[in-house]
C-alpha cells in the first residue's frame, strides 16, 4: 500500500483476484454497454462498491463530505466576488481538513498532548478510511479552484461524486485536479487506442507491484523478523525499501492512469523516473508528482513561494515539508522524514546545487540515492527509537558483523529482482522500446512481442495472487 | 502508392493492432474471468493437505461487518480454476527465471525438497518442554518407567544446512532438549541418518533406511532390534507424491514407499481409540490414499495401541510422538508386547491418563525438529 496509509481493515486492492476477475470485467463490460449519458452514474455506483467493499460504514463519511464540498461550491462560485466567498472558502477548507484532522491526526494530537501535560486523556482508537488523505485534497483543489475561478463549480451532484469518488485513483492517487477532469466528466472519448494503451499500462502498474514491489516487501519483511544483524541485511533492507516503495507507488499511479485512460479520463504522470535524480530537488520533481504540484499549488505559493525574503521563504519551505511529512502518517518520524528532505532542499539552494550540477554524475546519482534511502529508513520504521537502530545497523554500530549466512543467502536470492528493479527504475527500457520503435523491424517485432508479453505478465500476476493464499499443513487431518 | 493511401494504411494497420491486441489480451482474461465465476468450488487441496475456501454466506450482518468481503477474496485465489497450475508458474518463475532459492520456504537441491525453518525458536522448544515435563509429572514420577528422549532433525540438517542456507541452530535445539529433560535419557540419532534417508519429496524418512537409528533406540532401550535380514521389503506400485511436492509446485520425481515385515509386524493388531477399529500395521489400502505414508500404522491418530502377541518379552512401550513415529514402531515391535502411540497434537495431556496407566513400561519422547520448532500444535 503507498506511502504512510495504514493499512487498516479490508480492501478491494487493484491487485486482487476479486477486483481483477470479478469486479473490473463486470464494470467495464456494464460501463460500456451503458449509454453515453449513464456512463458517469455507472462509475459512480462502481466507485462506492470499490470504495465500500473495504469499510461500508466510510462510504457514508465521503458521500456526506461530497455534498457539503458540492454546496459549499455552488455557494462560493454565486458569491465569488463578494467577500463572503473567502469566509465560504475557509468554511469549505475548515471542514474538509476537520474530517481529516479527526479521523487520520486526532489520536496523534491527544499522545502528544498527553506527553507534553502528563495527563492520560483517552486514545479515540479511530480507524482510517481508506483514502481519505486522497479524495481530500481532491476536494479542497476543486473548492480552491471555483474561489480562484479556475473552473466552474459542477452543478450535477453525480458528475462531482464520479470525480471525487472514481476508483482508478480514490485510494492511492494521484491527486486528480478537476480542472484536468472536467471536459471528460462531460463527454469524453472512448476507442480501442485508448484500450490497447491502457490495458498496457495497467499491466505494467500489476507487473511493478505483484511481480517487483512485492517481492522486496517479503525481503523487507524479513530483514524486520531476523534475528541476524549484519551491515549487508540493513543496506539490503534500505535498498530493498526504497525500491519497493517507488515499484508499489509508481505501479499504482500506473494502474490509476491505465485504468483511467480505459475509462475516458487522461490523468497527470505522477513519477517520472524519481531514482535517476542528480538532486534532491530534482527528485521530488519526479516523486509524487501530484502531491508536490499540490501543496505547490495550494500552500507554498499562497505562502509566498520563493519570491519572499529568504526567511520567510526557509519557513515556507520547512512548513510546507513538514506537512508532507504528516500528510503520509501521523507520526514524528514521517515529520522528520519530511523535514530531513526540506533541509537538503535548502543546502541545494544555497551552497551545493551548482556542486551537485557540476559533479560527476555517479557521484550525485550515489547523493541522491543515499539520502533517498536513508530517508525510506525513517519513514518505514514504527518509532524514532527503532528508525535511529536501522539506521545504526547501516553504519555498522554495536560492531555487528559485515556479512553472514543469512544475508548472503538473500543477496543470492534476491540479486535478480535486484538487478530488475534497478533497470526497470531507469528510463533504460523505454528509450530501448522507443529506439526499437524508429525502424520497421523493431516496429514489427514490437508489435508482435506487445500481446504476447501482456498475455505473459497477466498469467505470471495471476499465479503470484492466487499462490499469495497459499497455506500447508503438512498432515491431513480432517 | 501516394502518400495519404501510405498514411491511411498505417493508420488502418495500427487500428487493426489495436484490435487484435485488445481481442487477444481482453478475450483470454475474460475467458479465465468466465472459468472462475462457473467453475465448480473445490473442497480440499490435496497439494497443500488443507480444505480450501468457500464462498462466503451474503448477508446484510457479513457485509457491513466485512466478513464477506474477507471470505471472498481468499475464496476467491483458492478456488481459483487451474490453481495448481497457476501455482506452478509462479514457482517456475521464482526459482528458473529470477533465481530465488526458495519458493514459499521451500527449497530444491539435488532434486530434494525441504523446508527452510529458521531460527530457532527458543520459546517453542520451551513449551514443548513444559508439556513433556507436564507429563512426565502428572504420569511418570514415581513409576517404574524408563523415560527417553530423542529429536529427529528434519532434511534441512542434511541439506541445506550443509550448503549455506539459513537454519536453525540445531546444536542448541538437541542440548535444550537434552537438558529440559532431565528425567529422560537422552537418545543422540543425528548422525545415525543422511539426507537419502529421506524421502525426496516428503518430511519424512524411509522406512527401509531405518535400521541405524532403530537400532540405535532399540540398544538404548536394551531391547535390540531383529536384524534387517529378519525383513522382507516390499516396495508398494503407488507413487508417493509427498507433502513437499505439491507445495513446491514443481516437478520432482515421485518417490514410493517401501514397508518391511516380520513375523512380529504380521501378527500384530492395531486398536485406533478414537475410532474403535482394529487394523494391520501396515495399512496397504492407504497407499492408494491421500497420503501413502498413511500406510504405517493407519497414519496420524490421537491414540493407537498396538498388540504383539509374538513378542520376544512381555515388555511394553509408550511413545509420545508425532509422525515419524509411525515408520519407525514396526521395526522396535518384535521386542514389546504392546506399544501405545500417543500423539499429543490431536489429544489433551489431561486425557492421556484416563487411556495410558503408567506403570513399568519404557517410554520414548521422540519427535522431528520442525515440530519441536513450532510446538504451540501440542495439547
Amino acid at each position: 500500500m503507498p506511502c504512510g496509509q495504514v493499512d487498516r481493515g479490508r480492501y478491494m486492492l487493484f491487485s486482487s483476484i476479486t477486483f481483477l476477475y470479478y469486479f473490473l470485467p463486470v464494470t467495464l463490460t456494464v460501463y460500456f454497454l451503458t449509454p453515453k449519458k449513464r456512463k458517469n452514474l455507472v462509475l459512480l455506483f462502481a466507485s462506492l462498491l470499490f470504495y465500500g467493499w473495504g469499510e461500508p460504514k466510510y462510504v457514508a463519511i465521503m458521500l456526506l463530505s461530497i455534498a457539503v464540498q458540492y454546496a459549499f461550491g455552488l455557494i462560493i462560485e454565486k458569491h465569488r466576488h463578494e467577500t463572503q466567498a473567502k469566509a465560504w472558502l475557509a468554511a469549505s477548507v475548515a471542514f474538509s481538513l476537520g474530517l481529516l484532522g479527526y479521523f487520520k491526526y486526532m489520536d496523534f494530537f491527544i499522545a502528544n498532548f498527553n506527553a507534553v501535560t502528563g495527563l492520560s486523556v483517552p486514545l479515540l482508537r479511530i480507524s482510517l478510511p481508506i483514502g481519505i488523505s486522497f479524495y481530500t485534497f481532491q476536494i479542497l483543489s476543486y473548492t480552491i479552484d471555483v474561489y480562484r475561478g479556475d473552473v466552474k463549480a459542477q452543478r450535477s451532484l453525480v458528475k462531482l461524486a464520479t470525480y471525487i469518488a472514481l476508483f482508478p485513483q480514490l485510494i492511492a492517487g494521484p491527486i486528480v485536479r478537476y480542472a484536468d477532469v472536467a471536459a471528460a466528466l462531460e463527454s469524453r472519448t472512448h476507442s480501442v487506442r485508448r484500450m490497447r494503451l491502457g490495458l498496457g499500462r495497467l499491466m505494467i502498474g500489476l507487473s511493478k507491484k505483484v511481480l517487483i514491489a512485492n517481492s522486496l516487501g517479503e525481503l523487507c519483511a524479513l530483514f524486520g523478523e531476523t534475528q541476524n544483524e549484519t551491515v549487508l541485511f540493513a543496506w539490503m533492507y534500505a535498498a530493498a525499501f526504497t525500491l519497493q516503495i517507488y515499484f508499489d507507488f509508481s505501479g499504482y499511479s500506473d494502474m490509476a492512469i491505465g485504468l483511467g485512460r480505459m475509462l475516458g479520463f487522461d490523468y497527470m504522470e505522477n513519477f517520472n523516473y524519481p531514482l535517476v535524480s542528480k538532486s534532491i530537488t530534482e527528485f521530488w520533481r519526479r516523486w509524487h508528482i501530484s502531491l508536490g504540484s499540490w501543496f505547490r499549488d495550494y500552500l507554498y505559493i499562497p505562502l509566498g513561494g520563493n519570491r519572499v525574503t529568504n526567511r520567510r521563504w526557509l519557513f515556507n519551505i520547512f512548513a510546507v515539508w513538514m506537512l508532507t511529512g504528516l500528510w503520509h502518517g501521523a507520526a514524528w518520524n514521517f515529520v522528520l522524514w519530511g523535514l530531513l528532505f526540506a533541509v537538503f532542499l535548502v543546502l541545494e539552494k544555497f551552497w551545493i546545487g551548482q556542486r551537485l550540477a557540476a559533479a560527476p554524475g555517479i557521484l550525485s546519482h550515489a547523493y541522491v540515492l543515499i539520502i533517498v534511502g536513508v530517508s525510506f529508513v525513517l519513514f518505514d520504521a514504527p518509532s524514532l527509537t527503532e528508525a535511529v537502530r536501522r539506521l545504526g545497523l547501516m553504519a555498522g554500530a554495536g560492531g555487528i558483523p559485515l556479512t553472514d549466512t543469512v544475508s548472503l543467502y538473500y543477496l543470492r536470492s534476491y540479486a535478480v529482482t535486484f538487478l530488475l528493479a534497478a533497470i526497470g527504475s531507469t528510463p533504460w527500457p523505454k528509450h530501448v522500446a522507443e529506439r526499437l520503435r524508429t525502424g520497421r523491424i523493431g516496429q514489427r517485432t514490437l508489435g508482435l512481442a506487445e500481446p504476447v508479453v501482456a498475455i505473459v505478465l497477466l498469467l505470471a500476476i495471476t499465479a503470484y495472487l492466487v499462490d499469495s493464499s497459499f497455506n500447508p499443513f503438512l498432515y491431513f487431518r480432517f | 502508392m501516394k502518400r495519404t493511401d501510405i498514411t491511411e494504411n498505417q493508420e488502418t494497420g495500427t487500428v487493426k493492432a489495436d484490435r487484435a491486441i485488445v481481442a487477444l489480451v481482453c478475450g483470454l482474461w475474460l475467458l479465465l474471468a468466465l472459468f472462475a465465476w462457473i467453475k465448480a468450488p473445490g473442497s480440499i487441496s490435496l497439494e497443500e493437505r488443507r480444505t480450501l475456501a468457500q464462498r462466503p454466506a451474503l448477508s446484510v450482518r457479513s457485509v457491513l461487518a466485512g466478513t464477506f468481503m474477507d471470505g471472498f477474496e481468499e475464496y476467491a485465489k483458492d478456488q481459483f480454476p487451474a490453481r495448481f497450475g497457476f501455482r506452478s508458474l509462479k514457482a517456475s518463475v521464482r526459482y528458473h527465471l529470477l533465481g530465488y532459492k526458495d519458493n514459499n520456504d521451500i527449497y530444491i537441491e539435488d532434486g530434494i525438497a525441504a523446508k527452510l525453518d529458521y531460527p530457532l525458536n527458543d520459546k517453542s522448544v520451551q513449551t514443548a518442554l513444559n508439556r513433556f515435563q507436564w507429563l512426565y509429572d502428572a504420569y511418570l514420577e514415581g513409576t517404574q518407567t524408563n523415560v527417553y528422549a530423542a529429536v529427529i532433525p528434519d532434511k534441512h540438517y542434511y541439506l541445506g544446512a550443509r550448503m549455506d542456507y539459513p537454519s536453525m541452530d540445531y546444536d542448541r535445539l538437541f542440548s535444550m532438549i537434552e537438558d529440559g529433560m532431565p528425567y529422560a535419557e537422552y537418545i543422540d540419532i543425528a548422525d545415525s541418518l543422511t539426507i537419502e534417508d529421506f524421502y525426496r519429496t516428503d518430511i519424512h524418512w524411509r522406512q527401509e533406511r531405518l535400521w541405524d537409528v532403530a537400532g540405535r533406540i532399540g540398544q538404548a532401550l536394551g531391547t535390540g532390534i531383529a536384524s534387517p535380514e529378519a525383513y522382507v521389503l516390499t516396495e508398494a506400485d503407488e507413487l508417493l507424491q509427498g507433502a513437499y511436492y505439491g507445495q513446491s509446485a514443481l516437478r520432482l520425481i515421485p518417490d514410493r514407499v517401501v514397508y518391511a515385515e516380520n513375523t512380529a509386524t504380521g501378527y500384530s493388531r492395531v486398536f485406533n481409540v478414537e475410532t474403535d477399529a482394529f487394523a494391520p500395521v501396515y495399512d496397504v489400502d492407504k497407499l492408494s490414499g491421500r497420503d501413502p505414508y498413511d500406510i504405517y500404522l493407519s497414519g496420524a491418530a490421537a491414540l493407537l495401541v498396538v498388540e504383539n502377541p509374538e513378542a520376544r518379552t512381555g515388555r511394553e512401550l509408550v511413545v509420545f510422538r508425532d509422525s515419524f513415529a509411525s515408520s519407525l514402531v514396526p521395526l522396535l515391535l518384535e521386542a514389546y508386547s504392546r506399544v501405545t502411540l500417543v500423539d499429543i497434537r490431536y489429544i489433551r495431556s489431561e486425557l492421556v491418563g484416563e487411556y495410558v496407566d503408567f506403570v513399568d513400561q519404557d517410554v520414548l519422547f521422540i519427535y522431528n525438529a520442525l515440530l519441536l520448532n513450532s510446538a504451540n500444535v501440542l495439547k
